[in-house]
């Protein structure tokens, strides 16, 4: 073991291996900050320069990227309130928020660290508990997932900003959106309303640039007269006198009591973690799931006070979501390396990668005396980039934070064609742009009436899997007990019931429906 | 950096100095666009791939196109035109302008999708270039299985039909046509072994191993690492011979077994119909020299890609290719055709059960919603200074402003492919920065520097195929 290990830090730690290493980790933070771009997109781009490279150097290049690239979709996804990956979406308006308040530095700084502390979490446990937990993978069935799959949109429901009905709306939007087309788990096209293009169904990447950031464009082309100066004056009043002593001051807006606030947050740090670790090491669930449980269990935790932060800017709420998607990416790769069954999308590329290296992933790769190292390899690396982030993560969020300084005549249009080439880009397709702006037209809507957007998505993305399961279920077993007919799949059933009746029983026990809410006025 | 005063006395002349700037910026666009020479490829090629980013076909594509790029000396840009089973994908590809720029990765979906009425597109509307690959279909049961055999398999099945389940694809896709095949072969019914539909191999076996199918139809690629740490047991593979690999050569057929069943993934280079045919005989020379194992990236060949993967790397030439589609076409339509398969394949859920309960569940919530909202207001119809009326839109000008939104991403969609991306986006980003009240050179600056940027960006640096169109 310990002999591994040695040659292990030996390959990696060389200069060449660590230089790699940082050009992938900027090249993960320019793609997942461009709206649009996934951290699979930025992976599979890279693959043709894996095949070139020495194995320790390919994967290494490959989990540095992906660390990167999550963190910096919340780059987006604070300053333009585009989420760059389907997990930030679950704390998009807490972040956006933050930024319409000047404070986006200590947004994305919070946003930083969590991501890093989650990503190191997530090592820890893929490094000492991989080959026990991946058998677990084998206990998820279809009735597991599908109360993962129910657990997931619950907490979106639940947690979101407004009414639960209001998140129900949403969700069942979401829902009957991801019924678009032909599905795997059925043989005819549905809802298609005779549209060719329908079939391919309603991609969840241009949707969410749409709901959430075209909305935003068509919101502020809207309010340009109203008060076009005044937001620009209050971001430009926290950032632009800093001349003296830049480093300092630059330190102090992004990271300013961070330190107070991880003393604090440990218990909360530790079940963000574990909430990603466990949720990534599952076969077809992944980050975003991982977010949204997380933040909806974060949610639940805090003081009457701190929740009525939640969807309006609140740190704690951001940092526990990002704690937990970053967590969940080592998890992908437990049974991928363990078991050759990818957790997730890149770690399905990463299998090809190893295949490609003539390494075959399953339990063999951890008694081999030649590959082991390469796990080893791969260790290090997921705790070098991390590391490397914090650094790399300043810069960008320093560099990204000028979006906010330039004038709107200008950012706005250029927002817009963001928009329109992010969901161009997917695809290569000009209909996924018609989906992004029928989308954005919806978002606004929904704002209207203050139905959240989050959940939308949400139901977009685990729509086709919830439907897969429920029907997958159904074709092994006539009968609903089935349901509950394991030990995990019971616990998780019970766990969404309580979730759903919990609310119901304090809102029949409320007792009259004119003090329901106040007044809310987002801004 | 700009005094913005939206109520300008001369909103006449502004537009004429509009418009001019507008053409100016066409000309210019296309002027430093008029750089295509004639000669074949003069510019990026698309290499559409109807499956996902990760998979296998994705894998094959993604490595061709480094092969095509070095061969071609021209960047191929792989699109993954996913959804719809394969009917997105293909129909993309082969559909494509026939200029040579849109190459299409078909599969074996290809010949079953027509068959299945989801398109009326079919191998005939291709012109087939090159096969690249055949992996043969197989049966795998979990290590602890009571089958030892293929007979003991075939027994189980006479014995309980309708009792087994499998998985491997989606309800009517590959592998469960596969399976089905060998039933009929076995001169079973083709629903006398459930299927369980699913995403594809992965989730399948995955499901295999929780104890909760009996068997799972796949590819021997898709299924080796199970089959490697002797956690699943491959049964018998569904070609005329065994696999030459050494990874696969143990696993017998099942020919030998005494089946005469036999399907084959493959997958292989089409083109658009009408395509010149000296752009094919290009094409189709350096894809020979490609398969051939002669043309070499950083020391590599493309068989050794491909043996290194565990794919297969039989290749077909166009006509060989051409006579393969054809009988493979049949093949399925003999399949797809039997009773079994004319009705629509329901299960215990049908199709509209799901969309059913999501609209349930939106109407009950939208009257919740509503009724809640409608006592809230005869309770307090004073004192609520509703958040829903947020009255930002108030003034014509900024509905102008937002309908502006909507026209330049219609705009975008129509003209893009015709006039360019580059031309384009720089009308769009000029006229939008001009109504919101820039100067008139910061908004040519911002649109042509932004739009070049943009264009340089995705399609340089990201691969992404930007239309190019008349000018640039």
């Amino acid at each position: 073991m310990s002999d591994a290990f040695l040659t292990a830090l030996e390959n990696t730690l060389t200069l060449k291996v660590l230089l790699v290493i940082l050009v992938s980790a900027s090249y993960g933070l320019f793609v997942g900050a461009i709206p649009g771009l996934t951290a699979t997109m930025a992976v599979a781009l890279m693959v043709p320069f894996t095949f070139f490279l020495d194995p320790v150097s390919g994967l290494a290049a490959i989990v540095t990227m992906e660390a990167c690239c999550i963190f910096a979709g919340d780059i987006p996804t604070t300053l333009m309130r585009i989420p760059g990956t389907p997990s930030s979406a679950a704390y998009v308006d807490d972040a956006y928020s933050l930024t319409q308040q000047g404070r986006h530095q200590q947004a994305l700084g919070v946003s930083l660290v969590y991501s890093v502390v989650g990503g190191l979490v997530g090592a820890l446990v893929l490094i000492f508990l991989a080959p026990q937990l991946a058998r677990i993978a084998f206990e998820f069935s279809s009735y597991e997932y599908f109360w993962l799959c129910v657990l997931g949109l619950s907490c979106a429901a639940v947690v979101s900003r407004g009414s639960i009905a209001k998140g129900l709306i949403a969700l069942s939007i979401g829902l009957l959106l991801s019924c678009v087309g032909l599905g795997s788990t059925h043989s005819v096209p549905r809802l298609t309303f005779g549209i060719d293009e329908l079939i391919t169904g309603i991609n969840f990447i241009p949707a969410m640039i749409g709901l959430f950031g075209l909305a935003e464009v068509l919101r502020n082309f809207s309010k340009v007269i109203s008060d076009s100066a005044s937001a620009d004056e209050a971001a430009k009043a926290g950032t632009s006198t800093a001349t003296g002593i830049w480093l300092s001051r630059a330190l102090g807006e992004v990271f300013g009591g961070i330190g107070e606030r991880l003393k604090r947050s440990k218990s909360r740090i530790a079940s963000s973690s574990v909430i990603g670790s466990a949720i990534g090491m599952l076969p077809g669930a992944g980050a975003d799931i991982a977010a949204w449980v997380s933040y909806a269990v974060s949610k639940r935790r805090a003081t009457p006070e701190e929740k009525g932060q939640y969807g309006k800017g609140s740190l704690d709420g951001i940092a526990d979501a990002t704690t937990a998607n970053n967590a969940s990416l080592a998890g992908a790769w437990i049974p991928a390396l363990v078991l050759g069954i990818p957790g997730d999308s890149v770690t399905a590329i990463v299998i090809g990668v190893l295949l490609m290296k003539n390494i075959q992933p399953g339990p063999g790769i951890f008694t081999d005396p030649v590959q082991l190292p390469l796990v080893y390899g791969i260790y290090i690396t997921f705790i070098l980039a991390n590391l490397l982030l914090i650094p790399l993560g300043f810069l960008a969020i320093r560099s990204g934070s000028l979006i906010i300084r330039i004038p709107r005549q200008i950012i706005l249009p250029l927002i817009l064609m963001f928009c329109i080439v992010g969901a161009f880009a997917i695809n290569g397709s000009y209909f996924d742009v018609g989906v992004m702006l029928v989308m954005g037209l919806l978002g606004v809507v929904l704002e209207r009436f203050e139905v959240p957007a989050g959940p939308v998505v949400l139901g977009i993305i685990l729509g086709g899997r919830l439907e897969e399961a429920f029907v997958q279920s159904l074709t092994k077993s006539d009968s609903l007990t089935a349901f509950f007919g394991r030990p995990i799949a019971a616990g998780l059933g019970v766990l969404c019931i309580v979730l759903w009746v919990a609310p119901l029983v304090s809102w029949l026990r409320r007792p009259s429906p004119g003090t329901q809410s106040a007044p809310r006025l987002d801004r | 950096m700009n005094c913005s005063a939206p109520n300008r006395p001369s909103q006449l002349r502004e537009r004429r100095t509009l418009f001019a700037a507008g053409l100016m910026l066409v000309m210019l666009s296309s002027l430093s666009g008029c750089q295509k020479s004639s000669e074949y490829p003069s510019r990026p090629i698309t290499l559409v791939c109807p499956w996902a980013v990760g998979g296998g076909t994705d894998r094959v594509s993604r490595q061709m196109a480094v092969f095509l790029e070095s061969e071609l000396d021209t960047p191929v840009n792989v699109v993954n035109a996913t959804g719809g089973q394969g009917v997105t994908g293909h129909s993309r590809g082969i559909r494509a302008k026939p200029d040579g720029y849109t190459i299409s990765m078909m599969t074996l979906e290809l010949s079953m999708l027509h068959w299945r009425n989801l398109t009326d597109l079919t191998w005939e509307d291709a012109a087939p270039l090159m096969s690249l690959n055949e992996d043969p279909a197989a049966l795998f049961v979990k290590a602890d299985s009571e089958f030892q055999t293929v007979k003991d398999l075939e027994a189980a099945i006479k014995d309980r039909p309708g009792e087994l389940k499998a998985s491997g694809t989606a309800a009517l896709a590959a592998w469960h046509l596969a399976l089905a095949g060998w039933l009929i072969s076995l001169d079973q019914n083709p629903t006398d072994v459930i299927w369980m539909p699913s995403q594809g191999s992965a989730p399948s076996l995955q499901e295999l191993m929780t104890g909760d199918l009996d068997l799972v139809c796949c590819s021997l690629p898709e299924a080796k690492s199970l089959l490697v740490s002797g956690d699943i047991r491959c049964l018998g593979v569904m070609a005329d011979n065994r696999q030459a690999s050494d990874d696969f050569k143990a696993y017998p057929t099942l020919k030998e077994q005494g089946s005469n069943w036999t399907l084959t993934g493959w997958r292989g280079l089409g083109i658009a119909k009408g395509t010149p045919p000296e752009i094919q005989t290009k094409l189709v020379t350096v894809l020979k020299r490609i398969v051939s194992g002669e043309a070499r990236v950083n020391g590599e060949s493309w068989t050794e890609f491909m043996d290194k993967q565990g794919f297969d790397h039989t290749s077909r030439p166009t006509t060989e290719f051409a006579d393969f589609l054809k009988r493979n076409d049949e093949m399925f339509g003999v399949i797809l055709n039997r009773p079994e398969f004319q009705s629509v394949q329901s299960g215990p859920v049908g199709p509209n059960v799901f969309p059913a309960i999501a609209g349930g569940m939106f109407g009950l919530s939208l009257i919740t919603v509503l009724v809640g909202a409608g006592r809230r207001h005869a309770a307090s119809t004073a004192e609520t200074t509703s958040s829903e009326t947020i009255a930002e839109t108030a003034s014509p000008r900024a509905a102008l402003l937002s309908e502006c939104v909507v026209a330049s991403v219609v705009f975008h969609m129509l003209a893009a492919d015709v006039l360019g991306f580059v031309t384009t986006s720089a009308i769009i980003l000029f006229l939008t920065s001009k109504l919101l009240g820039a100067r008139v050179l910061t908004s040519a600056g911002v649109a042509i520097v932004a739009s070049i940027g943009i264009y340089e960006l995705f399609s340089g640096l990201l691969r992404v195929p930007l239309p190019i169109g008349i000018f640039w």
